[in-house]
């Protein structure tokens, strides 16, 4: 049930509305990533749009087991608001470093990852200023130095934040693109080069303009 | 089997169109086999890009005309976002009034539809341009509010009110006398610009040696101009049964729509160069896509529109 719910929010109704009427594209190795069993989707973020996107580019069998990471603190404020992002947005809600107690934020990303699902996260943690990458987090360093047998699919995101900048309601369409990397392993050992690889290797899918 | 005499002039064009295009398929296509060098590849793309546009106009001018003013409206949706995205010109916080822009698109073309004729000229001359400014002032920001002022609705003349005249030709009155009607001068506008552009590109191919404006678009040569310019007035007169113009009117018209074309393909060449989306000569695959499309017809519909409407229909 929930499958298809997903299914057809994404792929039926948010796919078509962001490429026809918002004037976004695709591009790069979007189509080889409807092969892979389990990955982590790594993005620069500006906007609501993002985790959209990144939903609708997802096939039917991976909509289910992909979770985009947010927040708690924003989107588990009121409990109505929490459940509505769970269940159609599919989101695992975790606590940022420096908020209160209960269960690590990693650790709950590790259960999930062991249970053969899939993450999309952005290691900027907020949507930041529109098209200027803040630094990353060291969470997704830690992950995949954890799971090294699990890909990493780099995703370089443009334009999105002049569609619904942070902070705005109103959603204008303009054209942006979404560039999508192979999924690859990492090279790295260290926790901070790993975050160091998976940065680059988004920049670098900015600088190699993909068609 | 029907002969070409017994179908009515819209079925007549649409065979010289796809006509045309399978000839140029076949002659590019041959081409390749013997000399598969970059500029044949570019003819090839080019004709593939051709075939879908061609598929996309007929089926719009013959079926049902809300489905043509629906395609036409977004056509120039999608242009102008195009335009305010790649545009260097409107602030951050000019979000919101382009977002009137993109409503101002629907409005138009309802007006269109219509047939509306005066509110169909002052909506966006008068009233956009009106409107636009005044929403900028109530936001506040004063810093290069006057680049804005005239940025956004310019963008709106170039993408929106032009384009819409296309439409407009399937709101005008009947003639007597005059079988082809609205949509036969649709397809004589579209189909000539587009030849134009063609035939000023083979021209210049062939024989191009004096460069028109180098700094702007190096490819345009006198050459290729005038003889696009003969060309395309020599193919206006053969298509007169689409127009109710006489054999002097065609001639104008054939005139009027190469001339204006080729202002309309510059100045889109020369914003693009503004905003450094050619400065390697060609532009970046994905970015100015409509916008090539529709540069020369955004400037030719409206001239031809009135041309038309002031000899045939006031």
């Amino acid at each position: 049930m929930h499958r298809i719910v997903l299914f057809v929010v994404y792929r039926m109704l948010m796919g078509p509305l962001l490429r026809i009427l918002l004037g976004i594209k695709w591009k790069g190795a979007y189509r080889e990533l409807k092969q892979q069993k389990q990955f982590i989707i790594v993005a620069n973020h500006n906007s609501h749009i993002d985790t959209m996107a990144l939903m609708s580019s997802l096939s039917f069998w991976q909509l289910k087991y992909t979770h985009p990471v947010a927040a708690a603190t924003y989107f588990g404020k009121k409990k109505w608001l929490g459940w509505l992002t769970r269940f159609f947005v599919n989101t695992i809600l975790i606590k940022r470093s420096h908020e209160g107690t209960g269960p690590k934020a990693l650790d709950v990303l590790q259960k999930y990852i062991s249970k053969g699902h899939s993450l999309i996260i952005f290691p900027e943690g907020s949507r930041g200023e529109p098209e200027k990458l803040q630094a990353f987090h060291k969470g997704i360093g830690v992950l995949l130095e954890q799971n090294p047998q699990i890909p990493f699919v780099p995703v370089w995101i443009t334009g999105t934040g002049k569609i619904l900048p942070k902070g705005a309601l109103l959603t204008v369409p303009f054209e942006a693109s979404l560039t999508f990397g192979v999924a690859q392993f990492t090279k790295a050992k260290e926790v901070q080069d790993i975050v160091e690889e998976v940065k680059n290797a988004i920049l670098n899918l900015n600088a190699t303009f993909i068609p | 089997m029907p002969s070409i005499d017994n179908l009515n002039e819209i079925q007549q064009m649409i065979a010289v169109i796809f006509g045309v295009l399978v000839l140029a398929s076949v002659l590019f296509w041959t081409m390749g086999k013997f000399n598969s060098g970059p500029q044949v590849q570019e003819l090839k793309t080019r004709t593939k890009s051709w075939w879908v546009m061609a598929a996309i106009f007929t089926t719009a001018a013959v079926v049902h005309p809300a489905v043509s003013f629906f395609a036409f409206g977004f056509l120039s949706f999608a242009a102008l976002r195009e335009l305010s995205s790649i545009s260097k010109n409107t602030r951050p916080e000019d979000r919101s009034v382009i977002f009137w822009a993109y409503l101002a698109v629907p409005v138009q073309y309802y007006i269109a539809y219509m047939g509306w004729f005066a509110p169909f000229l002052i909506f966006i001359p008068v009233f956009m341009f009106t409107w636009i400014p005044f929403v900028l002032v109530l936001k506040g920001h004063t810093q290069d509010i006057a680049r804005s002022m005239s940025v956004i609705p310019t963008h709106l003349m170039l993408t929106v009110f032009s384009i819409s005249h296309l439409a407009y030709l399937l709101s005008l009155p009947e003639l007597p006398q005059f079988n082809a009607g609205g949509r036969g001068l649709l397809l004589f506008v579209v189909f000539l610009t587009e030849m134009n552009d063609v035939f000023q590109f083979t021209w210049g191919k062939l024989l191009g040696r004096h460069k028109i404006i180098e700094k702007v678009s190096p490819n345009k040569t006198w050459e290729g101009f005038i003889g696009g310019l003969l060309s395309t007035i020599a193919t206006a007169f053969f298509l007169r049964f689409l127009t109710p113009f006489n054999e002097f009117q065609v001639l104008g018209a054939g005139l009027l729509i190469a001339c204006s074309g080729f202002v309309g393909d510059i100045i889109v060449s020369a914003v693009k160069r503004d905003f450094g989306l050619k400065d390697t000569g060609t532009a970046i695959k994905g970015h100015g896509g409509i916008l090539d499309r529709i540069d020369s017809l955004a400037i030719s519909s409206p001239f031809f529109f009135y041309y038309t409407y002031l000899l045939c229909y006031s």
